[in-house]
């Protein structure tokens, strides 16, 4: 792949890296990219990418390609991918194109970018991938991760929010996305297929569930799917409720009032049971003598945890069904993967990142 | 000590006060009790007699009385002192604002002064144009006068040149007047224009020295730099430390052969 001067030159400009070491951690999600560096930085960024759909736009954006929350506003003008739909990058071999690998590439860059690494500085990066991604996944993103870092690493997601809260024994970690929730059993080593399972009810589940609900429900009332998702970030919630969710919709043009109370709650109600499914069979398959620990030491991460009373409503339907239970969620939901990932690239040797440069 | 009751006697004067019968009358005070000064002295003394002989038996009552006589002597005295301040205090401020009013009389004087100036500056200006007028006026007249007396077949010609002469002077006069004016109004603008283009050359100039430099600074980055200067690994501190480097280890391991899966294909 590369001859003895393109080694010189990469030597050369390495022996100019030498103003310290930066750690990026970065959670590859089909929702939102998160990214935490040792320089401080941490930021996240809507996993979209739009590229202008023709020459006017290009002059009126002034921009070949946009991220995140200003390729969702300006989505009108743009061609705008979802590179990591359902947590896997659609590849030419999985039904995808070019351009989705492409996308997924700029993605990865600008999260790299959004970390603000100094060019004097190396960069070494672990990122969070899905626990069932594809080799062909793993490889697409390696490759468009080495274009920006010095050396990369991918590891499991459930794992990575596991090893950055020093769990690395008899628990469970469920990461819920929004293309798909990941489930891992952690017992003191690398995790195996068998410890983990995915499956696609996820956030995307919940929104397009309430689209749904509201269409059924709110005659005439005029929505987008991104209208559904932000709802449903602000108001998300199972059991019973606090308060009533009113909120406004445009019924032809006017601004109308909907209760949308039973519908978020029927909406989001979707997760309970195919989390606690997943629980029931790593916990069934697991150590018997371990089964009660890790029953009681369920971790709920990802975006989709910030559902108010989730954790509560598992633990209950655990306790129904598998005659116990205890679930925490953690602290920082949508940094929880990327810390992780930003604690194994500290960890990890020396000599080990020379060797996968 | 017929001192000392005279020095009481006015004490008490000083602390009373005058008031006539028929104003106590309207405060409704029918009657009233009248004590002398004499016996308010005769009393006072006697008060401090017999103070003196219950309190201060076996001491020397005379040198007690002496020195109370003299304290309330030197009371007295100093409520006088004060008196006087409050009176030389009240004379001072009297004649400070004798000449505050002063000075608001000599800036009134100075106002209409400096407005009958100006006043009489552009009478004189008038006055000056008037004069200047009469001036032109008798010059022409002269010249009118001047052709009259001539034969009255004086031509067009010569009347034409002497009033054009006339006019020519006039004219050229106040152009040279108005020439100089205007001249040393441009100056005064240029010299303004000269002292601006100087201050924006020499800031100009800084500037472009100060742009010198910073693009002399190449390759500006932007970045954050990283807490750590090098490569960081465990801590072996750590108690999954063992754990943890069987874990590192794992994934590197899959990470290689990833790696070489990629550049194999």
């Amino acid at each position: 792949m590369s001859d003895n001067s393109d080694k010189s030159t990469n030597r050369a400009d390495e022996d100019k890296k030498d103003h310290g070491v930066l750690y990026i951690g970065m959670d590859l999600g089909t929702s939102r990219t998160s990214v935490s560096a040792s320089n401080g930085v941490r930021e996240t960024v809507f996993s979209t990418v739009g590229y202008p759909k023709d020459h006017v736009s290009s002059k009126l954006l002034q921009k070949d390609v946009l991220f995140g929350k200003e390729a969702i506003e300006k989505r009108m003008s743009l061609r705008v991918y979802r590179p990591l739909e359902k947590g896997v990058i659609k590849s030419e071999a999985d039904g995808g194109d070019d351009a989705n690998m492409k996308a997924a590439r700029d993605l990865i860059g600008e999260a790299i970018r959004i970390a603000k690494p100094r060019s004097d500085e190396l960069v070494y990066c672990v990122i969070g991938a899905p626990a069932e991604a594809s080799m062909t996944n793993r490889e697409a993103i390696i490759e468009a991760a080495r274009e920006h870092v010095d050396s990369v690493m991918l590891c499991s997601e459930p794992f990575a929010v596991a090893y950055g809260l020093d769990w690395l024994e008899d628990v469970l970690v469920c990461d819920i996305g929004a293309g798909t929730t990941d489930l891992c059993r952690m017992h003191g080593t690398m995790p195996e297929d068998s410890d983990q399972v995915m499956f696609d009810v996820a956030g995307d589940a919940v929104d397009a569930e309430l689209a749904k609900q509201i269409e059924a429900t709110c005659p005439g009332a005029q929505f987008t799917i991104q209208m559904v998702k932000e709802i449903k970030e602000r108001y998300g919630f199972v059991g019973e409720p606090s308060e009533r969710v009113m909120v406004e919709l445009p019924v032809d043009g006017k601004p109308t009032t909907f209760d949308l109370t039973e519908q978020l709650q029927a909406a989001c109600s979707v997760l309970i049971a195919p989390i606690v499914d997943g629980i029931k069979q790593l916990v069934a398959t697991f150590d018997p003598e371990f089964q009660q620990k890790l029953k009681n030491r369920v971790l709920l991460a990802g975006g989709g945890s910030m559902v108010k009373d989730l954790d509560t409503a598992v633990e209950h339907a655990m306790h129904e069904r598998l005659g116990g239970g205890k679930v925490i969620r953690i602290e920082e939901p949508i940094y929880g993967g990327s810390n992780g990932a930003l604690k194994i690239a500290h960890d990890m040797p020396e000599d080990y990142w020379e060797q996968l440069k | 000590m017929s001192g000392f009751k005279e020095t009481l006697k006015d004490a008490l004067r000083q602390v009373s006060f005058r008031t006539s019968v028929e104003k106590l009358r309207k405060k409704g005070i029918q009657e009233v009790s009248v004590l002398g000064l004499d016996r308010i002295v005769g009393l006072v003394e006697a008060a401090v007699h017999r103070s003196l002989r219950t309190r201060l038996m076996g001491i020397e009552r005379e040198a007690v009385a002496e020195s109370t006589k003299a304290e309330f002597l030197r009371l007295l005295r100093s409520h006088e002192d004060l008196q006087r301040e409050k009176s030389e205090i009240e004379r001072a401020r009297e004649r400070a604002e004798e000449e505050i009013d002063q000075m608001r009389r000599e800036l009134t004087q100075k106002q209409s002064a400096l407005q009958d100036r100006l006043e009489r500056g552009s009478v004189d200006q008038a006055n000056r144009y008037v004069g200047e007028d009469a001036a032109i006026a008798a010059k022409v007249t002269e010249v009118i006068g001047a052709i009259a007396s001539e034969s009255d077949t004086a031509s067009h010609e010569v009347l034409n040149e002497r009033l054009m002469a006339l006019v020519m002077d006039v004219v050229s006069a106040e152009r040279q007047s108005a020439d100089g004016a205007r001249k040393e109004l441009q100056d005064r603008e240029v010299g303004i224009l000269q002292r601006r283009i100087k201050k924006l050359s020499d800031t100009l100039s800084s500037t472009e020295q100060r742009l010198v430099k910073a693009t002399a600074v190449k390759d500006f980055d932007t970045g954050i730099s990283s807490i750590y200067r090098e490569v960081q690994g465990l801590n072996t501190a750590d108690t999954q430390a063992a754990k943890k480097k069987e874990l590192m280890a794992d994934i590197f391991r899959a990470n290689l052969a990833l790696q070489k899966r990629s550049k194999g294909a």
